[in-house]
C-alpha cells in the first residue's frame, strides 16, 4: 500500500464480499424453487428471492467498483484521498440503503420494475451516495491535477453510471416507454459504461501485474471503450425488438449488437498480449488468475453467448426463455464479478499490511477454480434448459408449465453446479476474512519490504 | 496509431453514435402513440399497471417477454383466456393449478375485485401493443397447442378453399386462438372442454331438458356457442363461474360470418 488512505478500500471490500455471500443464499433458494413444491412460498415467494438475488448483485458489484476506485485513484494520481471520513460516511449510507431495500423486499416494499425495484427513497439515497463518491474522487484528482487515462476511463464510467441512473427515477404512463428508458439504465450500464469501468480496472491490473508499458496499454484502452460504444449504444435495440417500437430497431439492433463481442474479444486479446509481452512475473499469481479469467470469461459469456441470441430472427424464438439466464449469469460473472475479485485479490496483501505476500494460497486457488467450474456448469445447464424450452414451448407449442416439468433435470444440474460455485465463493470469503490477514509477515520485516516495493 | 488518435476515435465515435441514438429516440416517441394505442391508456389501465408493479408480477412472469422466467408470459393472456377466466383465476389460482403436478403455484395475491378488473384492463391494453408479431406462436400456460399426432406441423395455412380446411387453419391460428383452450384430442380437457366428438355431444345437449338455447341441430349449437358462449353454460371450475361462461364473448363481432361458417364446418367434422 503506497498511500495511507488507500485503506478506505478495505471496508468497501468487506461489505461487497458479505453481500456476495448473501447473494448466494438467494440464488440457491431461487433455483430450489424451480424444483418445487415450495414450502416457504407463503412468506418468501420466488419473486422476492429472485429480486434480492439480482439487486444484491448490483449493489455489491458497485460497492466493489467504489472500493477499487478508492484503492486505484491515490496510486494513479499519486496523492491521498480527499476525505477518508466522507468515504466512510458514504459507505455507511450506502449500506443502510442496501439493507433497507433488502428488508423492504422481504416485506413486499417494491416498485416491481425489473432490476430497478428500489423504492423511490432508496433510489434517492443511491443518487446521494453517488454524488458523495464522485465529489470525493473528483476533489482528490482536482487537488493534484494529475489524471491518468486509466483512472480517467474508470471514473468517467462511474460518473456516467450515475447519470444513466436518472431515467430510473422517472415514472412513465406508457409501459412501452417505461421499458424503453429502463434499458437506458440497465443496458447502458452493463453493456456500456460498466465496460469502461472493467476496461479501466483491467488496464490498471495489467500494468501492475505484467509491467506492461503504460502508453501502449492506455492507447489500446481507448480503442476498447470506443468499440464498446460503437456497438453498445445502438446495441440497446436488442432489448427493443418486441416491446412496441418502430421496426427499424430490429435490423439496427441485430447489426450493432452483433458487433458487441468485439470489445470483449479485444479485452481478451489485450490481456493476452500484455502477458505475452511482459510476462507473468508478479508474485500475486491469484490476482493474475482473476484478471486473465475476467478478460476470457467476459469474452465468452458477454461476447459469444450474447451473440448466440441477439439476432432478431433467433431472438424471436428465444426471447424470455432460460437462454437469457444462460447469457446473463456468465456475462455478469465474467465481466464484473471477476474484475472486482481481481482487484480485491490484488489489493488484499497491501490492505493486510504485507505488500510482499504472494496472495496465493491453495484455498484461494480452489476458490477460483470452483467458481469458474461452477459457473461454467451452471451456464451449460441453463443453456440446455433454454434450448429445450425454446423448442418445446415456443416452437412445438407445448404449454409453459408442461415444458417446465419436462426440463426439471436441467434445473437439478443448475442446483448441483450452483452448489459447487457457492462452495468456491465460501472459500474465497474464508480466505479473505480468516487466512489472508494471518499471512501477514513478521512486523519487523514488512516496512522494509514495503519501502522496497515502492522503490 | 498514437494515443491522441485512439482518444479521438473513442470520443468521436461515441459522440456520433450517441447522436444517432438520441435522434432515433425522438423519432420513436413520434411513433409510440400509434404503436402502443396510447389513446387506450385509460385511468383503469394505469391503475392496473400500478397493481402490476406493486405486486411485483414481473419477478415471476414475463410481459412482452421481459421479466423472470418462473411463470408464463402474459403478453397475450387477456386475448387467450378472456376476462371471466382471469377474474376467477386471480381470485384463487389454487383452484386452477396443482402445485403437486406443476411443482410451483402462483400465490394468492388477495387482490380486490376492482384491482383484478384494473389488472385485466392493463393486460388487455398490453395485448394490443404492436410487437412485430411476437410471440411468433402463442405461448400457452398449459396443455399443448397441437395435442395428438400433428406435433411439429408447419404454421397453419388453409390447405384449400374448402370451408373445413379454412376452419381447421383458423382454429389453430391466433386470434381467435380456439386451440389455446380446446383440444381436439379425445379426453384432453384443457381450460375448455375437448372438442373431440363435438357434433354428437351437441346433439345430446340440445335434447337435454336443461338446455334453454335456440339451437335445433348440432351445427346450430356450435355456432351459438361461438357467438354467444353464455347461451348454454357447462359446469366446471375452469368452464364457468356464477353461471357465466369463461369463454371470451365477442367472437360474433371479431370473426367474419364466413369464418364462423368455416369453424362450424370444421368442428362438425370432429366425429
Amino acid at each position: 500500500m503506497r498511500y495511507r488512505t488507500q485503506a478506505v478500500a478495505y471496508p468497501y471490500f468487506v461489505v461487497a464480499l458479505l453481500l456476495y455471500g448473501l447473494q448466494m443464499v438467494f440464488g440457491i433458494l431461487s433455483i430450489a424453487k424451480y424444483l418445487g413444491p415450495d414450502p416457504i412460498k407463503g412468506f418468501l415467494p420466488f419473486d422476492v428471492s429472485k429480486e434480492i438475488h439480482t439487486n444484491v448483485l448490483i449493489v455489491w458489484v458497485l460497492t466493489g467498483f467504489m472500493g477499487a476506485t478508492y484503492w486505484l485513484v491515490p496510486e494513479e494520481s499519486r496523492t491521498e484521498i480527499h476525505s477518508p471520513r466522507l468515504a466512510y460516511w458514504q459507505l455507511g449510507l450506502w449500506t443502510l440503503g442496501g439493507v433497507t431495500a433488502v428488508v423492504g423486499y422481504l416485506l413486499g416494499w417494491t416498485e416491481g420494475n425489473k432490476l430497478l425495484e428500489q423504492p423511490l427513497p432508496v433510489k434517492l439515497t443511491i443518487v446521494v451516495v453517488m454524488l458523495m463518491f464522485l465529489y470525493n474522487i473528483g476533489m482528490t484528482i482536482w487537488k493534484v491535477k494529475r489524471l491518468t487515462t486509466t483512472e480517467g476511463v474508470l471514473v468517467a464510467g462511474l460518473a456516467l453510471t450515475a447519470v444513466l441512473y436518472l431515467p430510473a427515477l422517472v415514472s412513465y404512463h406508457n409501459y412501452t416507454v417505461s421499458i424503453y428508458y429502463r434499458w437506458w439504465t440497465v443496458h447502458l450500464w452493463v453493456e456500456g459504461v460498466w465496460e469502461m469501468v472493467q476496461g479501466g480496472l483491467l488496464a490498471y491490473l495489467l500494468i501492475r501485474l505484467s509491467g506492461a508499458d503504460r502508453e501502449v496499454m492506455e492507447k489500446w484502452l481507448y480503442v476498447i471503450v470506443g468499440l464498446t460504444f460503437i456497438a453498445g449504444i445502438l446495441g440497446t435495440a436488442h432489448h427493443y425488438y418486441w416491446i412496441g417500437v418502430p421496426h427499424y430497431w430490429l435490423p439496427l439492433g441485430g447489426f450493432f449488437s452483433a458487433l458487441e463481442p468485439l470489445a470483449f474479444l479485444a479485452m481478451a486479446v489485450y490481456a493476452y498480449m500484455a502477458m505475452r509481452r511482459s510476462g507473468l512475473a508478479h508474485p500475486n499469481r491469484l490476482a493474475i488468475h482473476w484478471t486473465l479469467g475476467s478478460a476470457i470469461f467476459s469474452a465468452l459469456g458477454a461476447g459469444v453467448l450474447g451473440l448466440a441470441h441477439t439476432w432478431p430472427s433467433v431472438n424471436r424464438w428465444t426471447h424470455g426463455t432460460m437462454i437469457t439466464a444462460m447469457h446473463g449469469h456468465m456475462a455478469f460473472f465474467g465481466a464484473y464479478v471477476m474484475i472486482v475479485l481481481a482487484m480485491i485479490t490484488y489489493a488484499a496483501p497491501g490492505l493486510f499490511g504485507h505488500d510482499q505476500d504472494a496472495g496465493e494460497s491453495p484455498t484461494g486457488i480452489w476458490a477460483f477454480w470452483l467458481q469458474i467450474g461452477g459457473m461454467f456448469g451452471m451456464t451449460m445447464a441453463f443453456a440446455a434448459a433454454g434450448i429445450s424450452q425454446t423448442y418445446l414451448e415456443r416452437i412445438l407449442g407445448l404449454g409453459y408449465l408442461d415444458t417446465q416439468r419436462k426440463i426439471q433435470v436441467h434445473f437439478l444440474m443448475v442446483l448441483g453446479t450452483g452448489l459447487l460455485f457457492v462452495l468456491g465463493v465460501g472459500l474465497y470469503l474464508y480466505d479473505f476474512f480468516f487466512l489472508a490477514p494471518k499471512r501477514r509477515a513478521a512486523p519487523a520485516a514488512w516496512p522494509a519490504a514495503a519501502a522496497e516495493a515502492q522503490g | 496509431m498514437t494515443k491522441r488518435q485512439t482518444r479521438a476515435f473513442f470520443l468521436g465515435s461515441t459522440a456520433v453514435f450517441t447522436l444517432i441514438f438520441l435522434g432515433l429516440t425522438i423519432d420513436s416517441h413520434r411513433q409510440f402513440p400509434a404503436l402502443t394505442h396510447s389513446d387506450q391508456i385509460t385511468p383503469e389501465v394505469l391503475a392496473g399497471k400500478h397493481v402490476w408493479h406493486r405486486k411485483n408480477c414481473i419477478n415471476c412472469h414475463t410481459l412482452l417477454g421481459e421479466g423472470a422466467y418462473y411463470a408464463p408470459d402474459l403478453t397475450k393472456i387477456a386475448e387467450q383466456r378472456g376476462a371471466p377466466y382471469l377474474r376467477a383465476f386471480l381470485a384463487d389460482p389454487a383452484k386452477f393449478y396443482s402445485e403437486e403436478r406443476d411443482r410451483r403455484l402462483m400465490p394468492n395475491l388477495k387482490l380486490s375485485p376492482q384491482e383484478i378488473d384494473q389488472l385485466v384492463a392493463f393486460l388487455t391494453w398490453v395485448g394490443g401493443i404492436d410487437t412485430h408479431g411476437w410471440p411468433p406462436r402463442p405461448i400457452l400456460v398449459s396443455g399443448a397447442a397441437i395435442p395428438g399426432s400433428d406435433v411439429g406441423a408447419p404454421a397453419p395455412e388453409p390447405a384449400s378453399d374448402d370451408p373445413v380446411a379454412i376452419g381447421q387453419a383458423l382454429f389453430r391460428r391466433s386470434p381467435p386462438g380456439c386451440f389455446a383452450c380446446h383440444s381436439t384430442a379425445p379426453g384432453v380437457n384443457l381450460v375448455g372442454p375437448s372438442l373431440a366428438g363435438i357434433p354428437a355431444t351437441a346433439e345430446a345437449r340440445i335434447k337435454a331438458p336443461e338446455y334453454h338455447g335456440k339451437a335445433t341441430d348440432a351445427a346450430g349449437y356450435i355456432r351459438e356457442s361461438i357467438v354467444d358462449p353464455n347461451a348454454h353454460v357447462l359446469a366446471g371450475p375452469t368452464y364457468s363461474s356464477n353461471g357465466q361462461s369463461m369463454m371470451p364473448s365477442g367472437f360474433g363481432e371479431s370473426l367474419q360470418p364466413a369464418q364462423i361458417d368455416a369453424l362450424v364446418a370444421y368442428l362438425m367434422t370432429l366425429k
